[in-house]
């Protein structure tokens, strides 16, 4: 990332061989267009390459903050799309924030891939699941979300706090293999996430 | 509107997911930038964002994607470089889309050249002309290197990373808008002498080379070539020869740099969710 920073091409090179396939899947998994994915995935790589300066190595990992710059992007894109404006048209959208940037937790984060993730997001009860990934895919607010589920927005809100909260104790069992799996078990074949689950609360 | 601590708290898994309402976005912002309370809720719950986006499988994009992300910093590179030079004389705003569109549409209709040496000054070339107090021309550099960068913002713009052959001189950038207009600029020539020229060949789909223009370079080894109504196709090759003279109507002399602008997307898979 210095290496980006001092504007070395080399640099952003060594972070797009690392990243690519990850920032394209989460832009096409959003914007479900690969054109527009691939704009979407230039767009965020440029502006991590004009931006590295401001990166901030102690509030998180590169990997988190390009994920994050992508989802902006590719939400942003997504608006504006069902908005009549087009990528290009806008003026430069800031960055995400620094308070967005993961907690990395180091002494998990190593030991988590993807099937573990997705083992435990399907271990949420489905509506607070529902409600994170409405915001995080689809990029809708709280109020959107309570329009399309029929639920209070007071509902949305708590199952998105009881859902991240209780992602982030996942996470940290399934990394520590606590959940009964084991450290080294794997989700086969768990590609999409169950619709079915517990409601947890209301 | 001022809020406070207790607010936030109540407001932190929408604002890490990104999902209330502008007013509330911009109130906890507003917030968080004068308070000295270390909130930590944000992180706890905004640290697990990351690892949903991991939940996800990896993709493999186009192989020009590569390209194209490379391409666009190198521009951007070029247009700092620019404004180090003369950041008085260059820091008018960039380029507007709305301006590159402009000039897309005024050009003609017909495969276009133009003499680079006279217009087009970039990069290192920028410097030297700006020791000279030539400060119009480095203008003109970051002008074009704006419009590189630009006309690779455009949505559907492909571009390629232009090469030196074995032995040779000479970088660059081709971009190919959706539009068939095409965009190449080129550094680090060796000058032109006499009659000699740069000419552009290309190959859509590995098809007849075609001639698509020529230009001239000066001591400052910059060089661009725009182009209209390229056919569509799902790759253009591009290459760059130095030929004795523009007369030429098939490649003869060496080439120099070559790349291909890769237009072909493999198609969407089916949504897994």
């Amino acid at each position: 990332m210095r290496q980006v920073a001092a504007g070395e091409i080399g640099g952003l090179e060594s972070l797009y061989d690392r990243y690519h396939a990850m920032a394209y899947a989460l832009a096409l998994r959003i914007t479900t267009e690969t054109g527009l994915a691939e704009d979407v995935v230039q767009d965020s790589f440029l502006g991590l390459w004009r931006n590295a300066g401001r990166y901030a190595e102690d509030k998180g990992s590169v990997k988190g903050w390009l994920l994050a710059i992508v989802r902006h992007r590719a939400i942003d894109s997504m608006r504006r799309r069902r908005n009549g404006v087009t990528i290009g048209d806008e003026t430069e959208e800031p960055l995400p924030a620094a308070l967005t940037l993961p907690d990395i937790w180091p002494e998990v984060a190593g030991r988590l891939d993807a099937q573990r993730i997705r083992l435990a997001l399907a271990k949420l009860p489905v509506v607070q699941r529902d409600a994170i990934e409405l915001a995080y895919f689809d990029g809708l607010t709280q109020r959107e979300i309570a329009t399309r589920t029929g639920a209070p927005l007071g509902t949305v809100k708590s199952r998105m706090r009881l859902g991240l909260l209780s992602l982030r104790r996942e996470l940290i069992d399934v990394a520590d293999g606590s959940d009964g799996t084991g450290p080294t078990s794997r989700a086969a074949g768990a590609s999409t996430l169950p619709r079915t689950g517990p409601e947890g609360e209301g | 509107m001022a809020i406070a601590c207790d607010r936030v708290l109540d407001l932190a898994p929408g604002f890490v997911l990104g999902a209330l309402d502008a007013a509330d976005m911009a109130a906890v912002r507003e917030h968080l930038g004068t308070c000295t309370e270390p909130h930590p809720e944000l992180r706890e719950m905004g640290g697990v964002l990351a690892y949903i986006g991991d939940s996800l499988d990896p993709v493999e994009p186009p192989r020009h994607l590569r390209d194209a992300v490379m391409a666009a910093a190198q521009a951007d590179l070029r247009a700092r470089s620019a404004e180090k030079v003369a950041p008085a004389a260059v820091a008018p705003a960039p380029i507007s889309l709305a301006r590159v569109r402009a000039l897309r549409t005024h050009r003609a209709t017909v495969w276009l050249t133009r003499a680079a040496a006279a217009v087009v000054i970039v990069g290192l070339g920028g410097y030297a002309l700006a020791v000279q107090g030539d400060l119009a021309r480095a203008h003109q550099a970051q002008d074009h290197a704006n419009t590189v960068l630009h006309y690779m913002q455009v949505p559907g713009a492909r571009s390629a990373v232009l090469t030196p052959e074995l032995g040779r001189q000479g970088a660059g950038d081709a971009v190919l808008l959706p539009s068939g207009h095409v965009y190449v600029l080129l550094h680090g020539l060796e000058p032109t002498k006499g009659d000699e020229v740069y000419m552009v060949w290309s190959s859509a789909d590995g098809g007849t080379i075609a001639r698509d223009g020529w230009f001239t370079v000066d001591d400052q080894g910059e060089g661009s070539l725009e182009m209209d109504n390229v056919p569509p196709s799902d790759s253009l090759w591009l290459m760059v020869c130095r030929e004795p003279n523009s007369n030429v109507e098939k490649p003869t002399g060496p080439a120099i740099v070559t790349g291909t602008i890769w237009v072909y997307s493999v198609p969407a898979p089916t949504p897994t969710d």
